[in-house]
C-alpha cells in the first residue's frame, strides 16, 4: 500500500497500466494462465488437449467396468470407483498381461546394468584414452537417439534376423529384444556419466597411486564414489526407456508370446480393440515408468548430496 | 598400459556389435539388388505418400511445439507462479512413458470410445485412423524438445539485456523480437531439429492411432514396419530405413554444428 | 532534474532489501549510494529505475511521480554492472536501440551515433561487436546506449565494479569530466568507498536497507554520523574509547601525550608509514605519519612515545 506523500499531489503521468499491487500481485503470482497476456492459458490449455486429459481418460477407463465402455466422465465416480478396481486386476493378471510385464522389468533391470556397466567403459574410452577415430567414436554414440525405433529394428534384424548373413539368428529371441534394448539405451549412460568423468580431478586419482594404490584399486575407491549419481541418473533414464520401448522391438519380437513384452502385449490389445485391458495395462505400465523415474531422481540427488 | 589396451579393444567390439556392424549390414541389404532396385523402392506410390504425410504432420507438430516450447521456456525462465515445477514436469511426460501409452490414452480420450468421443463426432471429428490422430500423437511424443534446449540458454544469458532494452523504451513484443530470440535462435534452432528428427520418427504411438491405413494414415516409419511385418518387401524396409537413417545422420551434424554455435555465444562472454 | 524518494521500502520473502528509505537527489548532480554488499543499494537503484516496484513508498523524479510508472516511460538511463550489452547487435546498433524504439528518423539515429561514439571515444568501433570489445569499452558502449535516449536521470550499477585498477581509474576521471559536459542527473551505486569520494559531490551511506547518512563527501568524511560511517569512509582506529583517523593523531615525547605507549610494529608503505602503538590503558591503536616524520623523530620498535589528537595543540 502507497503511504500518502506530500509529493502524490504533484502532477502525475502515468503512461501505462498502474503496477499491480497488493492482492492483486500475489494473484499474478498464483496463475498461470494469467501470465504472458494470457498465453500461459493457451499453453495449459495445449498440454491438457495433447497429455493430461488423454491420460486422466486412460486411467479412468482402464477402471471402468467393462460392459458400458461409453464412458461418459461423470459415470467415473458413480460407477467406475465401485467396480472398476475388478476391472482393473483382472485385466493387469491376466496370464498375457503378467508375463509380458514380468519379461519387460527384468530384461529392464539387466539391460539397464549392462548399459551402466558399459556406459562407465564407453565413457573412460571417450574421456581418458587418445586413439585416432576416438571423436568419431563419440559422434557415434548418439546415432540411435536420432535413430527412430523402428529403423533401430531393421537395422539390428538386417543382421541379426532371419536371414543373417552372418548366421546369427536372434528373430522371436530374449536376446533379440535385449539387444534392442541395448541400441536404443546406449546414449544414456554414457553421456550421463561422459561430462562428470571429464570433470574430475585428475589429482586426487595421482594422489591414490602416489600412496601405492594400483589402477583398478584407485578407480574403485577413488574414481567410482564421484560417478555414483551419474550412474545411477544414466541407469534410471535406461530403465523407462526400456520398459516402455517398443519400436525398435516390434519387429525382432515377431508376435509370439515368449517375446512379448509389456508394450507389445498393450499394442496387441489394441489391435484387437480391448481397449478397457489396454487402459488397465498402460495405467499399470504408467505407473511403473513414474516410479522408475522418481526414485532414479531421488536417489541420484541424495548421492549427489553426499559428494558436495 | 594393458589395462588400457583391454578396455578399448572391449569397447570398440561391444560397439561394433551393436552399431557399427548392423549399420553396415543395412547399406549392404539396401543397395543389395543394385541401386536401381533402391530407389525403385524408395519411389514407388506408398512409399511416397508415407512420405508425404510424414511431411504434412512434421510441418504440422513442429511450428505449433516450437511456439509452444519457446512460451513455456519463457513462462519457466523468466515468471514465478504456484504450481511451476508441476508444469515443468508435465513436458516431460510423453517422453518418458512407453510411445504405446501415448497412443492408447490419445484413443481413449478423442475416439468415438472416449471420454470426448460423443461431442467430437458430432463435429464430425474422430482421432481413431485418421490423419488428425497421427498429428496430435506426433505433437504429444515430441513435446519437450524446443523447451529443454532454451531453458538452460534464458538462464544462463540472465535477464540484463531484456531490462536494459526496458530502460531503453521497448515493449514485450520487441523485446521478444529483438533481444530474447536472437540471443537465444540457436538453441531454439537445436530443439527445432530434435522436434522435426522426433517427428519424422516417431513410431509406436502413432501405430496405435493410425489403423496403418496405406495411403490415408501411413507414415514413413509405420511404412517400414508395414513392409516388412504385412506386406513381406523386406528391401522395401531396407530402403526406407536406409533413407530415414540417412535424416537421422543430417540431424546429428545439425546438431553438433549447432552446439558448437551455442558454446561459441556462451563462451564469448565468460 | 532531481529525484525524491520518500519512505521506499522492499522485502524479498522475509529479508528487508531496502526499509523506508527517504532521499533528495539534487539536479544535475552525481551522486554515489555507498554501502557494503547486502546493504540495499542496488535494490534501491533499481526502485529508481522501476525494474523493480516498491511495496511502499514512492519515486519522484523532477515533480512527476514515477512510483507506478513501467521502467521504459520512465525516461532513465540504466547502467547494468554487468554492461548487458546486447550481443547480437554491433555498438551502432547497441546506441541506436533506444533511438529505434522512438521511431526517430533514420538520419537522426545516425547522426546521433556518432555524436555518442564520439563523446564516450568509440569512434572507430561502431561496426564491432560486444564480444569484440574490452571490458572499458563494453561499459563505455553501454554508457553511450543509455545516454542515446537523452534521459531524465542515468543510473550506474556499480559502474567500475567489473574491471582492473588502472582501467577503473582512468573510467573514473572520464566519468567526472562526462558529467561536467553533459549534467545529467546522475546516480551511481558502489561498494568502493574511494571510487565515491572520488566521483561524486553527494553520497548516500547505507547499511542493512537503511539510509544511515546523506551530504556531500567531504562533510561526511569530517563529521561522521556514526562508527560505521567512519569507519567505512576511511582508515580509522580507536583511540580512548573513540573511533578516530589515524592522520589525525601524533606521536610526541611520553611526557606530552595523553597517553602513553609502546611501539610494536612500524610498516613504511611508501610516503607514508603506519605506526602501531600498544597503549598503557590496555588498548591498541595506529598512527599514520610520513616517511619524514619518523626519520625525524627517530621512531623505532620498542620506543616509548606519547600519543595525542593533532587538534589537542591547536
Amino acid at each position: 500500500m502507497p503511504t500518502a506523500t506530500p509529493l502524490d499531489t504533484t502532477s502525475l503521468k502515468v503512461h501505462s497500466s498502474p503496477a499491480p499491487s497488493g492482492w492483486r500481485r500475489v494473484a499474478s503470482r498464483l496463475s498461470l494462465p494469467l501470465l504472458m497476456g494470457g498465453g500461459g492459458t493457451l499453453i495449459v490449455a495445449y498440454l491438457s488437449i495433447i497429455v493430461i486429459l488423454p491420460i486422466a481418460a486412460m486411467v479412468s477407463h482402464g477402471f471402468s467396468i467393462s460392459i458400458g465402455t461409453k464412458g461418459a466422465w461423470f459415470e467415473f465416480w458413480r460407477w467406475h470407483v465401485a467396480f472398476g478396481f475388478r476391472t482393473f486386476w483382472d485385466a493387469v493378471t491376466a496370464v498375457g498381461a503378467r508375463n509380458a510385464i514380468l519379461l519387460s522389468l527384468w530384461l529392464s533391470l539387466a539391460v539397464a546394468t549392462i548399459n551402466a556397466v558399459m556406459g562407465v567403459a564407453i565413457a573412460w574410452v571417450l574421456v581418458r584414452d587418445r586413439f585416432f577415430g576416438r571423436t568419431f567414436l563419440d559422434s557415434v554414440i548418439d546415432l540411435p537417439f536420432a535413430l527412430p525405433t523402428i529403423v533401430a529394428g531393421v537395422v539390428l534384424l538386417a543382421i541379426y534376423g532371419p536371414d543373417s548373413p552372418i548366421h546369427v539368428d536372434l528373430f522371436e529371441t530374449w536376446m533379440g529384444l535385449m539387444l534392442a534394448l541395448l541400441f536404443v539405451t546406449l546414449p544414456f549412460s554414457v553421456r550421463s556419466v561422459q561430462p562428470v568423468l571429464a570433470s574430475l580431478d585428475l589429482d586426487s586419482e595421482a594422489a591414490a597411486r602416489t600412496l601405492g594404490a594400483g589402477t583398478v584399486r584407485t578407480f574403485v575407491s577413488v574414481v567410482l564414489p564421484s560417478l555414483w549419481p551419474s550412474v545411477l541418473a544414466g541407469f534410471g533414464l535406461a530403465f523407462a526407456r526400456a520398459i516402455g520401448e517398443f519400436g525398435s522391438i516390434s519387429l525382432i519380437a515377431g508376435g509370439i508370446p515368449r517375446t512379448t513384452t509389456a508394450s507389445y502385449y498393450i499394442f496387441n490389445l489394441t489391435s484387437g480393440f480391448l481397449w478397457t485391458d489396454a487402459a488397465a495395462v498402460s495405467t499399470a505400465l504408467l505407473v511403473i515408468s513414474l516410479i522408475v523415474l522418481v526414485s532414479a531422481n531421488v536417489f541420484s540427488r541424495r548421492f549427489q548430496r553426499r559428494l558436495l | 598400459m594393458r589395462a588400457r589396451w583391454t578396455l578399448r579393444t572391449v569397447v570398440l567390439a561391444y560397439l561394433g556389435i551393436l552399431i557399427g556392424l548392423p549399420v553396415v549390414f543395412l547399406v549392404l541389404k539396401a543397395f543389395g539388388h543394385g541401386f536401381g532396385a533402391f530407389w525403385g523402392e524408395v519411389t514407388q506410390t506408398d512409399a511416397l505418400s508415407a512420405l508425404k504425410l510424414s511431411l504434412i504432420i512434421a510441418a504440422v507438430a513442429v511450428p505449433i511445439n516450437t511456439v509452444v516450447g519457446v512460451g513455456a521456456a519463457l513462462l519457466i525462465a523468466r515468471h514465478d507462479f504456484i504450481g511451476k515445477r508441476i508444469f515443468d514436469t508435465i513436458f516431460d511426460v510423453p517422453v518418458a512413458i512407453s510411445p504405446i501409452i501415448i497412443g492408447v490414452s490419445l484413443v481413449l480420450a478423442y475416439s468415438r470410445i472416449g471420454w470426448f468421443g460423443a461431442p467430437l463426432a458430432r463435429w464430425g471429428l474422430n482421432v481413431l485412423f485418421t490423419p488428425l490422430g497421427v498429428a496430435l500423437a506426433t505433437m504429444s511424443v515430441s513435446l519437450p524438445y524446443v523447451l529443454r534446449s532454451i531453458v538452460p540458454v534464458l538462464t544462463e544469458i540472465g535477464q540484463d539485456q531484456e531490462h536494459a532494452a526496458r530502460t531503453l523504451g521497448a515493449g514485450r513484443l520487441r523485446i521478444f523480437w529483438n533481444v530474447t530470440l536472437p540471443s537465444i535462435r540457436w538453441a531454439v534452432l537445436y530443439g527445432v531439429t530434435l522436434t522435426i528428427a522426433r517427428t519424422l520418427g516417431e513410431f509406436g504411438a502413432v501405430l496405435v492411432v493410425s489403423g496403418n491405413i496405406t495411403g490415408v494414415t501411413q507414415t514413413l516409419p509405420i511404412y517400414i514396419y508395414d513392409s516388412w511385418d504385412q506386406r513381406f518387401d523386406v528391401l522395401g524396409s531396407y530402403s526406407g530405413a536406409l533413407v530415414l537413417a540417412l535424416i537421422s545422420v543430417a540431424v546429428l551434424s545439425i546438431l553438433a554444428v549447432l552446439r558448437r554455435r551455442e558454446r561459441k555465444l556462451l563462451v564469448d562472454f565468460a | 532534474m532531481s529525484i525524491s524518494l520518500s519512505h521506499l521500502t522492499k522485502h524479498y520473502g522475509k529479508t528487508n532489501a531496502v526499509n523506508d528509505v527517504s532521499a533528495e537527489i539534487g539536479h544535475g548532480s552525481l551522486t554515489a549510494i555507498l554501502g557494503p554488499s547486502g546493504s540495499g543499494k542496488s535494490t534501491l537503484l533499481k526502485l529508481i529505475s522501476g525494474l523493480e516496484r516498491p511495496d511502499e513508498g514512492t519515486v519522484v523524479i523532477d515533480g512527476d511521480d514515477v512510483t507506478k510508472v513501467d521502467p521504459r516511460h520512465r525516461d532513465i538511463g540504466f547502467c547494468f554492472q554487468h554492461y548487458a550489452p546486447f550481443r547480437h547487435m554491433n555498438v551502432a546498433k547497441n546506441v541506436a536501440f533506444g533511438l529505434k524504439v522512438r521511431r526517430r528518423p533514420a538520419k537522426e539515429i545516425d547522426a546521433r551515433v556518432d555524436e555518442l561514439l564520439a563523446l564516450v571515444k568509440l569512434e572507430g568501433k561502431a561496426k564491432s561487436y560486444p564480444s569484440q570489445l574490452s571490458g572499458g569499452e563494453r561499459q563505455r558502449m553501454a554508457l553511450a546506449r543509455a545516454l542515446a535516449i537523452e534521459p531524465r536521470v542515468l543510473l550506474l550499477d556499480e559502474p567500475f565494479g567489473a574491471l582492473d585498477a588502472v582501467v577503473r581509474a582512468e573510467l573514473r576521471h572520464w566519468l567526472k569530466e562526462l558529467h561536467g559536459q553533459i549534467h545529467v542527473t546522475t546516480v551511481l551505486v558502489t561498494h568502493d568507498q574511494q571510487e565515491a569520494m572520488e566521483v561524486a559531490d553527494q553520497l548516500i551511506v547505507m547499511r542493512s536497507g537503511r539510509v544511515v547518512q546523506s551530504g556531500n563527501p567531504l562533510s561526511l568524511y569530517e563529521s561522521p554520523a556514526t562508527d560505521f560511517v567512519h569507519e567505512f569512509l576511511g582508515p580509522s582506529t580507536m583511540f580512548q574509547g573513540q573511533v578516530t583517523r589515524p592522520h589525525d593523531l601524533e606521536l610526541v615525547s611520553v611526557y606530552q601525550g595523553t597517553v602513553k605507549g609502546r611501539i610494536t610494529s612500524i610498516v613504511s608503505l611508501g610516503f607514508e608509514a603506519q605506526v602501531t602503538v600498544e597503549l598503557s590503558d590496555g588498548t591498541t591503536t595506529w598512527v599514520q605519519l610520513s616517511r619524514n616524520e619518523i626519520s625525524t623523530m627517530g621512531l623505532r620498535v620498542a620506543l616509548l612515545v606519547g600519543v595525542r589528537r593533532r587538534e589537542d595543540d591547536v
